[in-house]
């Protein structure tokens, strides 16, 4: 090959862009006045300012901190000593224990995190077991019986698959030592223990904080084991930012995700500046500056000594007690696990709840009815309140995974406008307090598309060929196939469905569709990068703050209309807590604060009257009464959509045959 | 000469079953420079490990002063050592590399009666103890140097210092020039003499460089395969070799097949040779050694043996001429030249034969015949300072 240093260097530039330029994006738009991650409307520091009021946000940061650092000291200090050990083996058998080292480095995370997971409710239900067995057996002891997934096994997961970093950073330092060390000291008066610290540990100084920071990093930085392992009281960071995306992508997001690429990058910068200089001192001699030759000599002397003693008591006692608080302080108060969807409450709600009543709230996010489903299901989830929706609330009721609700306790309930009571996914209404609804329509931008949309049909028009959004999951595309056609969403006949299939196969094959998106359409549509798209009316009310141009139909032929609603979980460990929150969150006020800071519908009649006036009050200007139509669709529009039922299974084995078919 | 320090009685050692050392039988006298001499393997390093406390023997005893001292852990034994690349630490400068053992040393306390309390050593001693090894070893004004700065002869020298500051009785030395240059480590031989004589203490030093330990020891130990090949002085192990092994293995040797007919007159190649030994049996099969610079040259009519020379090398002082005797060849060093396939004749004055008994080494060394150039090279080469496996599996 021809030597060519500009395609060369072209070919680099490439290369790096290809890499950067997401982050780069990223990092700028955590800096955009609006909330798009497409328009830019100017610089502020109002996500960073909102990042650090969201209190979702700083108690995972706190969680993320807290789990990172213990983890880091505990596989520090242990994966040292193992170093030490296999250190001291022969040969083969240290090369042996290094290759299994080294495996669950290489191993994927994900088969890590569930094997974890496995092995903690396998543990948990033999504790049970035994914890039971021995309460029986005496009476000075009480064992708790029922052990839950958390900080406890975040820490140990954490800790387990940071050991191996360390080990591999000391190890190295290790083997290069000189073996006569020990034997030196020992030979001028140290016993085993004191030439560990006064020459092993110096001597390997390097490669324990090296590992170190690489185990902080690798914590701070870890999503798929802390998925698996943290259950639901406990939310790292990433686990927290994934919770978010899956609603509504605000550049919250970005500016979260700014500070944490930064963190990160940070301490990768340190840890190679410091093996950098390092390689640089080994072939010099230590030149100190006088300063820090004076420190030195002022802590070698028995004055400093004692101060450097001193110190590293302090902080060990303080690090005793901040473990002791936190432990204490969550099992002392009343506490209520909540899991909902990511931007799906008004914050401040918690504050206020947790200061009426006392009662402390873990609030944790789900990504989607599916995947609370399988929580629940593998027992991982062990919340008090979960939100989910219609269809997913009859399959629940079901399977006996809800508890029956004392509507006495919720007096709340009453508010709650009757036609949002006795619906079909819980007839007659024992278990459910409605959170909010709304509707599914087209959203369209009106400098793209002549005539105003009124119908289905425009999701399969070849006229607007390459400007169409499709959603990705079946059970929504094919309901605006079903629409058009004519059928009920619910519909379980094989010859209406493969109809609908047969449309929306045909729609694909001409072209139609310029893709299948879900949060994605926000950006495809505020950027005028696509014409029309099929989506929910709170999302398309984010939307519009970005480009005026677009509009939003529900279309002649109707559509879906989705509740989400407060369940409690059978066998919640706080059913009191949790029904004193589902009144709380019923109550009118929590409803109009909700409704503004996350624009879906209401169910509480009296908030679903006050919001214009709430929204005037607040804003000081006159709510579009159009807009609030979107928002809140009445009941005419209602009546003429339908809510999604459970469907049998045969029906959603074959929506899962038929979508693969497609071929998304 | 003086008293006895340290006995080794019935030492054994085995790794896995592997025997490392038998019978290890020894003393040594206080103020004695004994040098520990061996191929790589011997056991010698084993042994000094023993004395040191590094290592546990299978069996046998260890005793110092009289008081046995198998258990006693290293860091409570009277003796330091100076280990193989030196074992500075690389942290700390070479004062507090000097210092190290004073500041782990604690003392009873002079102004508590019952002599229970200790306390540390006061720091302007350690100062002052310090200062004076720094000078003792000539390297005063480096004391805030680090090990890394330091060459190898000034990183043996602190070595030495560190182990020496603490007063020990006994100062072992583990191949301690291994790592230095040819000229740097004859230096160094005269350099630890001198100290030795100087501090006046016991050295156990462990080499396998025979020239090392005849520049330097009271007595040598020569060891093979775990065992005692012969104690004696320099003088006494050059002259008297006790078998093949410790001829072969102290200077150049030729070992010849012979026959002992009687007092001082051997046999070999059918010829016999007045000589000095006596003491063995009539007829009796021995291994006669003849070092090289014992054999003149004659001619051939002169000759007490005749031979053909097949190889000749200049080595500066003399050359050394290997000379085939009926297919067994010979190293002879003299000063005069003869040229390769002349054939000549050789003489032995009686001093210069040395008949030993035969032993499990005959017949294994004492044959020049793929001796050359490069041989010999190699043969240095092979001296290499790697420590012995045996300390590795510790």
């Amino acid at each position: 090959m021809r030597k060519n240093p500009a395609f060369n260097r072209f070919f680099m530039a490439l290369v790096f862009l290809f890499l950067y330029a997401p982050i780069f994006l990223l990092i700028v738009f955590s800096f955009n006045k609006g909330n798009s991650n497409i328009v830019w409307s100017g610089f502020s520091l109002d996500w960073y300012q909102k990042l650090f009021t969201d209190r979702l946000i700083m108690q995972s940061v706190y969680t993320t901190l807290l789990v990172s650092l213990l983890a880091t000291a505990i596989a520090t200090a242990a994966g040292t000593f193992a170093a030490i050990g296999f250190f001291s083996l022969r040969r083969r058998a240290r090369s042996v224990l290094n290759t299994v080292n080294n495996i669950p480095m290489m191993n994927a995370d994900i088969v890590t995190g569930v094997a974890m997971c496995l092995f903690f409710v396998a543990f948990f239900t033999f504790w049970s077991d035994f914890a039971a067995w021995f309460n029986g057996a005496q009476h000075f002891v009480e064992l708790p019986t029922r052990l839950t997934l958390g900080f406890g096994t975040l820490l140990i997961a954490h800790v387990a698959f940071n050991i191996p970093y360390v080990i591999l950073s000391v190890g190295p330092k290790l083997r290069q030592m000189d073996k006569n060390l020990v034997d030196a000291a020992m030979d001028l008066g140290c016993t085993w223990m004191q030439a560990f610290w006064k020459v092993i540990l110096p001597e390997i100084k390097p490669g324990i904080v090296s590992g170190a920071l690489t185990a902080f990093t690798m914590s701070v930085d870890d999503f798929i084991i802390s998925y698996f392992t943290a259950g639901s009281s406990s939310s790292t960071l990433a686990m927290t930012i994934y919770g978010m995306t899956k609603k509504r992508v605000t550049p919250e997001i970005n500016a979260i995700s700014t500070l944490l690429f930064v963190t990160v990058l940070l301490l990768l910068v340190i840890v190679n500046v410091r093996e950098a200089r390092l390689e640089r001192l080994g072939r010099r001699e230590v030149r100190r500056s006088p300063r820090a030759e004076k420190v030195s000599q002022a802590l070698s002397t028995p004055r400093g000594r004692l101060a450097r003693r001193g110190a590293a008591a302090v902080l060990a006692a303080a690090f005793v007690v901040t473990v002791c608080l936190l432990t204490g302080a969550t099992n002392a108060q009343p506490m209520v696990n909540v899991c909902s969807w990511g931007e799906y409450i008004d914050e401040e709600l918690i504050t206020q709840f947790e200061e009426e009543t006392g009662i402390m709230v873990n609030y944790q996010t789900a990504e989607s009815n599916e995947t609370l489903y399988s929580l629940l299901k593998s027992g991982a989830g062990d919340y008090d309140v979960i939100v989910p929706s219609d269809y997913m609330i009859s399959q629940l009721i079901e399977e006996d995974m809800l508890s029956e609700l004392d509507y006495s306790n919720i007096p709340n309930f009453e508010k709650i406008s009757d036609r949002f009571k006795n619906l079909p996914y819980d007839p007659e209404n024992k278990y459910t307090v409605p959170y909010a609804w709304g509707t599914v329509g087209i959203i369209y931008n009106t400098a793209m598309v002549d005539e105003p949309i009124t119908s289905w049909s425009a999701m399969f028009d070849t006229r607007y060929a390459g400007n169409v959004l499709m959603f990705r999951n079946s059970r929504d595309a094919m309901a605006t196939a079903l629409l058009y056609l004519g059928y009920s969403l619910n519909t379980t006949d094989e010859s209406e469905l493969r109809e609908a299939f047969q449309l929306l196969a045909d729609a694909k094959k001409n072209g139609v569709y310029q893709s299948f998106v879900m949060d994605e359409i926000y950006q495809k549509l505020e950027g005028g990068n696509a014409a029309i798209g099929a989506y929910y009316a709170g999302d398309y009310l984010t939307m519009l703050e970005n480009n005026e141009d677009l509009a939003f139909v529900i279309p002649e032929e109707g559509s879906n209309w989705f509740m989400d609603a407060m369940c409690v979980l059978k066998d919640a460990p706080h059913k009191e807590e949790a029904e004193a929150w589902i009144n709380f969150i019923a109550s009118t006020e929590a409803n109009l604060a909700n409704m503004d800071y996350i624009w879906y519908a209401s169910p509480n009649e009296e908030a679903l009257e006050e919001y214009p006036a709430y929204y005037e009050e607040l804003y000081g200007e006159e709510l579009d009464p159009e807009i609030y139509e979107i928002m809140a669709a009445p009941q005419e529009v209602l009546d003429r959509c339908e809510a999604y039922l459970v469907l049998p299974a045969e029906t959603r084995a074959l929506y899962s045959t038929l979508w693969t078919e497609l071929g998304i | 000469m003086s008293k006895e320090l340290i006995r080794l009685r019935d030492l054994c050692m085995a790794y896995d079953n592997e025997p490392v050392l038998n019978n290890i039988n020894l003393y040594i006298n206080d103020k004695e420079f004994l040098t520990l001499l061996g191929p790589s393997g011997c056991g010698k390093t084993t042994t000094l490990r023993i004395i040191g406390g590094f290592a546990t023997p299978t069996s046998g005893d260890v005793l110092f002063d009289g008081v046995r001292i198998n258990d006693v852990p290293p860091y409570k034994r009277q003796i330091n050592t100076v280990f193989q690349k030196y074992a500075l630490f690389p942290h700390l400068n070479v004062f507090e590399n000097i210092a190290f053992g004073l500041r782990m040393q604690r003392r009873p306390d002079p102004s508590d009666p019952t002599g229970k309390r200790t306390v540390k050593i006061p720091e302007d001693e350690i100062r002052e103890r310090v200062m004076e090894m720094l000078e003792v070893i000539s390297l005063k004004g480096f004391e805030s140097r680090r090990p890394d700065a330091l060459s190898g002869g000034q990183q043996q020298r602190v070595a030495i210092a560190r182990a020496l500051v603490n007063r020990p009785k006994v100062l072992l030395l583990d191949e301690p020039l291994g790592a230095l240059d040819l000229k740097l480590r004859k230096d160094m031989q005269i350099e630890l003499k001198r100290i030795q004589q100087q501090v006046g203490i016991t050295f156990i030093y462990v080499t396998h460089d025979q020239e090392e330990a005849l520049t330097m020891s009271d007595t040598i130990v020569v060891m093979d395969k775990g065992s005692i090949q012969q104690i004696g002085t320099p003088e006494d192990i050059y002259n008297e070799p006790k078998n093949a092994f410790v001829a072969d293995f102290i200077g150049e040797s030729n070992i010849i097949d012979g026959i002992m007919v009687r007092d001082n007159l051997v046999q070999m190649y059918g010829k016999q040779f007045p000589c000095l030994d006596g003491g063995f049996a009539e007829n009796e099969p021995v291994d006669v050694v003849i070092r090289p610079e014992d054999i003149d040259i004659v001619p051939v009519e002169q000759g007490q043996l005749t031979g053909t020379v097949t190889n000749v090398t200049f080595k500066g002082m003399q050359y050394d001429i290997i000379v085939d005797f009926k297919g067994f060849k010979w190293l002879i060093q003299t000063t005069d030249h003869s040229p390769e396939g002349e054939r000549i004749g050789i003489k032995i004055d009686p001093d210069g034969i040395h008949v030993m008994k035969k032993s499990q080494y005959s017949g294994m060394f004492g044959d020049y015949s793929s001796f050359s150039d490069e041989y010999d090279e190699l043969d240095d080469a092979s001296l290499e300072p790697v420590e012995e496996e045996s300390g590795d599996e510790e």
